[in-house]
């Protein structure tokens, strides 16, 4: 399959911090998520297949075209940027239809296109409320309707999720899913796994500007997987529920809190200890209050990897 | 989109989007501040003869050529490129099939139509009050229109200069409160051909009624120490420094990559 964008050892630093580190990727049409903790470079190299920066090395191309100054390739890409910022004095219609303009739309055809997009993330009730008064969830949803509206090929959304209810989530999800299935191609950006998760099973990993791993969710499941889990778990008497996992093989660590409350546990088979802890609680005389794991997010992955 | 058709609908957009912001209603409010001094100017001046309206006419020009136009034109030509970073909005403009110079002059062109339009709206009801008396002389509309024009060149070549700076610089509007009212008030007092490197020296020459221009008078100090340089020269000169100081915008915003402050 030919690639949509496509980097070529792309780099981009900001005065002595780098942002992206030889970055060679192709991207084919369908959904790829990109994901990576906050500072990992993706945002940075969205805005590099969106023309907003010029690389120092490499280079980016879209359906082989060079993306820097050339207006012209803007006519299929659509991008939703990660900053929650508007032109605040105008209404969601007028924000879309001022947009669209850009485009060489007629009149009718802008106005039918800004109450398609507004009506597609459910903004029609309040098109004419000044964006200024809209809520988080609203002013992002009308964020990824200028996105849309335009009807274009390819998609670029920067944690478009981000502020959303879970219903405003799923309903986006669901969109951007559609738009996999009408052969488009969009790439998506997020810190939050299950985000991406949701979305595709095709993931680059980011980190500190440079790919650490790419793939489906199985294999990046399998990396996080690999990787030595810490549980917290709170309990009336924490000292007599871990004197069971003594002699665990899944378990390799045991600590106390000094609440006298908690303690953490690190395991590499989390299914394991899982199980075993449910057997205690339903054996009886331990009252387990809350399970959390203080290390169950990307960052936690992201410096296994690196370790590795 | 073609680059004309481009430029005209960014000219839309902002002519819009300018009309809306708060920014308008406080300079249309400062614009009140010259209609308030006319009509306390009539008052005072009421039954004395016409030629002390001119003169108090020449002092107000000197609030619309050396604030008004200068204040206008340095807040809204600097904000042409530079609003769009502080306010991150540029993503939305150059993710668009348009090309670059585009913005930067349909940006240019919405604003100073608007600037025209607030001093026109300000100009207006101060001069006639201010000339009350001399309502049936032709003169006075002729005058009228050539003091309306001189201050339309000035706001083209005032925001085309606050633009290039507002393309080049991140602290665009520091140096242009230093340009507009340090360097441009300063140097128009310098003899000899020195005060020809301030916008304000061509304006002045343009000016359609200079009573104190030959250096007479008490005020002559504050007001004039012209030495004036040919009407048509110094419009082309105006006209070039417009022309050349918006290329120069226009290619810097097209070069350079901007980046948000985090």
């Amino acid at each position: 399959m030919t690639a949509v964008i496509a980097a070529t050892n792309l780099s981009k630093w900001y005065g002595n911090v780098l942002g992206l580190n030889d970055v060679s990727l192709e991207i084919e049409s369908g959904i790829t998520g990109l994901l990576g903790p906050n500072g990992a470079g993706k945002s940075t190299f969205m805005k590099l297949i969106t023309g907003q920066l010029k690389p120092n090395i490499g280079g980016v191309t879209v359906r082989g075209r060079k993306v820097w100054n050339n207006p012209a390739l803007f006519a299929g890409i659509g991008f939703c940027p990660e900053h929650d910022v508007f032109y605040e004095d105008v209404t969601g219609f007028e924000f879309i239809t001022g947009l669209l303009r850009f485009y060489g739309y007629s009149a009718s055809d802008i106005k039918d296109r800004a109450a398609r997009a507004l009506d597609i993330v459910d903004l029609t009730q309040d098109k004419d409320r000044l964006i200024r008064g809209y809520s988080r969830g609203m002013r992002q949803r009308v964020k990824f309707a200028q996105a849309i509206a335009h009807d274009p090929e390819i998609v670029i959304l920067d944690e478009p999720l981000s502020g959303l209810d879970p219903l405003g989530k799923r309903k986006l999800i669901k969109l951007i899913k559609d738009f996999k299935s009408e052969g488009r191609t969009v790439l998506v950006s997020s810190h939050v796994l299950p985000e991406i998760e949701a979305l595709t099973s095709r993931i680059v990993l980011l980190h500190q500007g440079k790919i650490l791993a790419q793939g489906d969710i199985p294999y990046i499941r399998e990396l996080i997987e690999a990787h030595p889990h810490m549980i917290s778990v709170r309990s009336s008497d924490p000292r007599a529920l871990a004197a069971r996992f003594v002699g665990d093989p899944a378990i390799q660590k045991m600590t106390f809190g000094a609440d006298g409350r908690t303690f953490v546990v690190e395991t590499h088979n989390r299914d394991a200890f899982f199980g075993r802890l449910t057997g205690a609680v339903l054996e009886g005389g331990v009252e387990v209050e809350e399970i959390s794991s203080p290390d169950d997010n990307l960052q936690a992955v992201f410096e296994y990897l690196v370790g590795k | 989109m073609n680059a004309r058709k481009s430029i005209g609908e960014i000219f839309g957009f902002f002519f819009f989007l300018g009309r809306r912001t708060g920014k308008i209603r406080v300079f249309v409010l400062l614009g009140l501040i010259p209609v308030a001094l006319a009509v306390v100017v009539r008052i005072v001046l009421h039954g004395r003869s016409g030629d002390m309206a001119a003169v108090f006419t020449e002092i107000l020009m000197v609030f619309f050529l050396q604030f008004y136009i200068v204040i206008l034109s340095l807040f809204y030509g600097t904000s042409v490129v530079a609003e769009e970073i502080e306010g991150r909005t540029l993503s939305y403009l150059i993710t668009r099939p348009l090309p670059k110079p585009a913005i930067v002059l349909g940006k240019y062109a919405a604003y100073v139509l608007l600037m025209f339009l607030m001093v026109a709206v300000s100009l207006t009801p101060s001069y006639f009050i201010m000339n009350a008396a001399r309502l049936a002389e032709p003169s006075l509309y002729l005058t009228f229109l050539g003091y309306l024009g001189v201050l339309g060149l000035g706001i083209l070549a005032y925001t085309a200069f606050f633009t290039f700076l507002g393309a080049v610089l991140k602290r665009a509007i520091l140096v242009g409160l230093v340009f507009g009212f340090g360097w441009e008030n300063v140097i128009q007092y310098f003899p000899g051909s020195t005060q020809k490197f301030s916008i304000v020296h061509y304006l002045k020459s343009l000016l359609p009624y200079r009573p104190m221009g030959g250096g007479g008078g008490r005020l002559a100090l504050l007001l004039f120490k012209l030495e004036p340089t040919a009407p048509a020269i110094a419009v082309l000169m105006l006209a070039v420094v417009a022309g050349v100081l918006l290329a120069l915008a226009c290619w810097f915003f097209r070069a350079k990559e901007y980046l948000y402050e985090e």
